[in-house]
């Protein structure tokens, strides 16, 4: 658990992250924490109701996150959500507690743009987060739980983690093995279309058949010296099986040579090779062992046009490419860590922006109410056009202060505070309620911005009042 | 603008698009087929400007310095690029050929550009023979580009050596299609280029078919038939056939050395012999002319 470290704005204290993941919590937890998509609506509504001002759920398979924004300072988020995901769930506190983390303010921010980013991911560098992502805000922007603070958030962390597989490493190189047998196919091919022959039918060959195939190799042959579980594993990937006895056959018609077997000794050797080459013509054969013990004989890779990788070679592709991932991720932390921190510090002066705002609509309101009911009264025109003049300069001074005070405190960094005392003073509190989610964001995140989620003003301010919202 | 600026233009292209190149193995952001079809594209557009202005200008010689020489060679070298970035998007083979052709750029703005053959008019046959000459020796080369990744590819697959190279370079088969593709192409135009040479030269009446220059270039074109038949008909492939187009460039280099003027007296072939004729009967035309017209 992190506690808030710097002497930030308000949103320090009322912006929540509660959450676990894979680095917490088993998936026996995790599963029973977590939100369908179609319950999330919902959730959404309940978290609403029960005192936050914005919230969005992201619940994917390695974690399950409610960042959370409190009505005020007062509200403790944290165990409110705490409650929240015990009561939907119905699941006793004590049994996910000690797996959830809280991240508070700026913490909070830095540790979606790192999730957005796939920074935390288990594969570090995966894609489908940052869908994942968008999908949690897409639904809190529905359901109207997403305003000033999340938008300005989620909008700069998706424009984050495009950065950051931009500056390459992390999506370029291969994490798995299974990847990193379809990176050294490619390199030998353009693996589309390629035949590919499975000796053997190991756990692994399942996953680099299905990364083959995802990359879009065409057919599949399936050899081993058990029948019935060729044909069952071919059936299984979408291959046809065939005769082990007649290997060399096959591995003249192939491309890429896929060996999982349990056999204790070399299946395929030079000679065999040889004999498939005199068919071949010249084309090149890429093999890939990943048995243990090899049932490739190595001296096979000496022969021309033959390349031959074992698990070894995979797991130093797969390894050099999650190195490379690391030494991005630990590039970038320090920048996003910054770029939280400057977040929440355009969000807090939009908050001084907006209570100054409120402050003016406010008297302006009242002075229209005023006028309201003195032009019920029979007056003449021209007494009328007086008292408006004079409320209009009533309400030039009485406004002066506050605003010049808040002016000064957000110069000397005390802009929240201030602002808060604006909204208590002022009993702004209802206003900024119906405000809560018509703030533009643009500025702070770019032209992108969920309109669903934007609510009217309250009233339109004139022009007087825009002038002095613009001077804050 | 003058051609010296649209030369330093051109130049200026190059050699960000060979910088670009070569930094593309570390930074992503450069790895990029358009960044790299921007500056060969953008340093052939001022470079074609410059040799169009430049023949404009000089009216009665075509490419006959040592500086138009190699400014057309850097030329044919970045057209070829740029064929090569569109039929494989094989940037990383700017790491060889941009460099090379900004080395170029540089070498014709210092040397000698003074015209070191027979200032003659343009003839239409000659240019025919020089410009598919040129990229036909272009397209040669950058195969050779294309055979030289292949082997190195090739060795680092072998020896799984899975460095920052290895990761940049593209596929084996894609070297080899652009190999293929260059060859072709290269074959055809140089054809062009041999035949229209034979026509020049037997004007000449000269047995221009012993002529060093001749020969070589005869091997150079024999050696790249071979080898696109042999790949044709699957007799060569992988890294034999590579090496074949190595050979081949090297004999592209040789023929270049041989047949034309780098800084050298004007080479005694049978194409240049018939220029001069043809310059010879030109000055006699204009003298002819010049005459009846005082006379008149």
């Amino acid at each position: 658990m992190s506690a808030p470290s710097e002497n930030t704005p308000a949103l320090q204290h009322t912006l929540r992250l509660i959450g676990l993941s894979h680095h917490t919590a088993p998936v026996a937890i995790r599963e029973r924490l977590a939100f369908r998509l179609e319950d999330q609506p919902r959730a959404l509504s309940l978290l609403l109701a029960r005192g936050c001002h914005e919230a969005a759920i992201l619940s994917t398979c390695n974690r399950v996150e409610v960042l959370a924004v409190g009505r005020d300072p007062s509200v403790d988020v944290a165990t409110l959500v705490r409650q929240f995901l015990a009561e939907f769930h119905a699941i006793p506190e004590k049994d996910f507690s000690s797996s959830l983390y809280i991240h508070h303010g700026v913490d909070a921010a830095r540790h979606l743009f790192e999730v957005a980013a796939s920074l935390d991911s288990q594969i570090l560098g995966e894609t489908e987060i940052l869908s994942q992502s968008k999908e949690a805000y897409r639904i809190a922007a529905e359901v109207g739980s997403c305003g000033t603070v999340l938008r300005g958030l989620f909008e700069r962390s998706f424009f984050l983690a495009k950065e950051l597989r931009a500056d390459g490493g992390i999506g370029r190189t291969q994490a798995s093995v299974s990847s990193a047998a379809v990176q050294l196919a490619k390199k030998v091919f353009e693996i589309e279309g390629r035949k590919i022959l499975v000796v053997g039918t190991g756990e692994m060959a399942t996953g680099i058949v299905r990364a083959l195939r995802s990359a879009g190799v065409g057919e599949v042959w399936v050899a081993s010296r058990t029948a019935a579980r060729a044909q069952e594993f071919a059936a299984q990937e979408g291959g046809k099986a065939c005769d082990m006895a007649h290997l060399v056959d096959h591995l003249a018609a192939v491309d890429i040579v896929l060996v999982s077997s349990a056999a204790p000794h070399y299946i395929i050797g030079p000679s065999q090779i040889h004999a498939a080459a005199a068919l071949r013509r010249g084309r090149t054969l890429c093999l890939i062992d990943i048995s243990v013990p090899r049932n490739v004989d190595p001296l096979v890779n000496d022969i021309e046009d033959t390349y031959l990788y074992d698990i070894d070679d995979l797991e130093e592709v797969a390894r050099d490419g999650r190195r490379e991932r690391e030494a991005v991720a630990e590039r970038w932390r320090p920048r996003l860590a910054e770029e939280s921190r400057e977040i929440l510090r355009k969000l807090s002066d939009r908050g001084t922006t907006d209570a100054a705002k409120r402050l003016i609509e406010h008297t302006v309101s009242l002075r229209q109410e005023i006028l309201k009911q003195v032009r019920s009264s029979g007056l003449d025109a021209r007494a009328l056009e007086e008292i408006e003049r004079a409320l209009e300069r009533m309400q030039g001074r009485l406004l002066h202060g506050p605003l010049e005070t808040l002016k000064q405190a957000v110069r000397d960094g005390d802009g929240a505070e201030a602002s808060a005392w604006i909204t208590r003073l002022f009993r702004l509190e209802a206003q900024a309620a119906q405000d809560a989610t018509g703030l533009n964001v643009d500025e702070l995140t770019g032209p992108r911005s969920c309109k669903k989620a934007d609510a009217p003003h309250s009233s339109a301010p004139d022009a007087s009042s825009t002038k002095a919202s613009s001077n804050v | 603008m003058s051609v010296e600026t649209l030369s330093l233009l051109s130049l200026a292209c190059f050699a960000f698009g060979a910088v670009a190149a070569i930094m593309a193995f570390r930074v992503e952001a450069l790895r990029s087929s358009l960044l790299q079809f921007g500056a060969a594209g953008f340093g052939m557009l001022f470079k074609t400007a410059a040799i169009g202005m430049a023949c404009n200008e000089s009216r009665t010689h075509f490419f006959n310095s040592p500086s138009e020489m190699v400014g057309l060679l850097a030329w044919s070298l970045g057209f070829s690029y740029l064929v090569a970035l569109l039929i494989a998007a094989a940037r990383s083979l700017g790491a060889l050929i941009m460099p090379l052709v900004t080395v170029l750029g540089v070498v014709a703005l210092f040397v000698s550009k003074e015209s070191v053959g027979i200032d003659i008019p343009a003839q239409r046959l000659f240019a025919i023979h020089v410009l598919s000459a040129f990229l036909g020796y272009g397209l040669f080369l950058t195969a050779c580009g294309a055979s030289l990744l292949y082997l190195e590819q090739a060795r680092l697959l072998k020896r799984k050596m899975f460095g920052l190279i290895f990761r940049d370079l593209p596929s084996l088969e894609r070297l080899e299609r652009l190999e293929m593709v260059c060859s072709w192409l290269g074959l055809v135009i140089f054809s062009v280029a041999m035949v229209t040479g034979a026509i020049m030269a037997s004007e000449s009446g000269r047995p221009f078919w012993l002529e060093l220059k001749f020969l070589s270039a005869q091997v150079t074109w024999l050696v790249f038939l071979v080898m696109v038949i042999g790949r044709a008909l699957r007799r060569l492939s992988g890294r034999t056939a590579a090496k074949c187009v190595l050979a081949g460039a090297a004999l592209v280099l040789i023929t270049l050395a041989l047949g034309h003027p780098f800084g050298r007296p004007q080479a005694a072939s049978s194409v240049n012999f018939s220029l001069r004729t043809h310059a010879a009967i030109h000055a006699e035309r204009k003298l002819k002319f010049t005459l009846q017209r005082s006379s008149a």
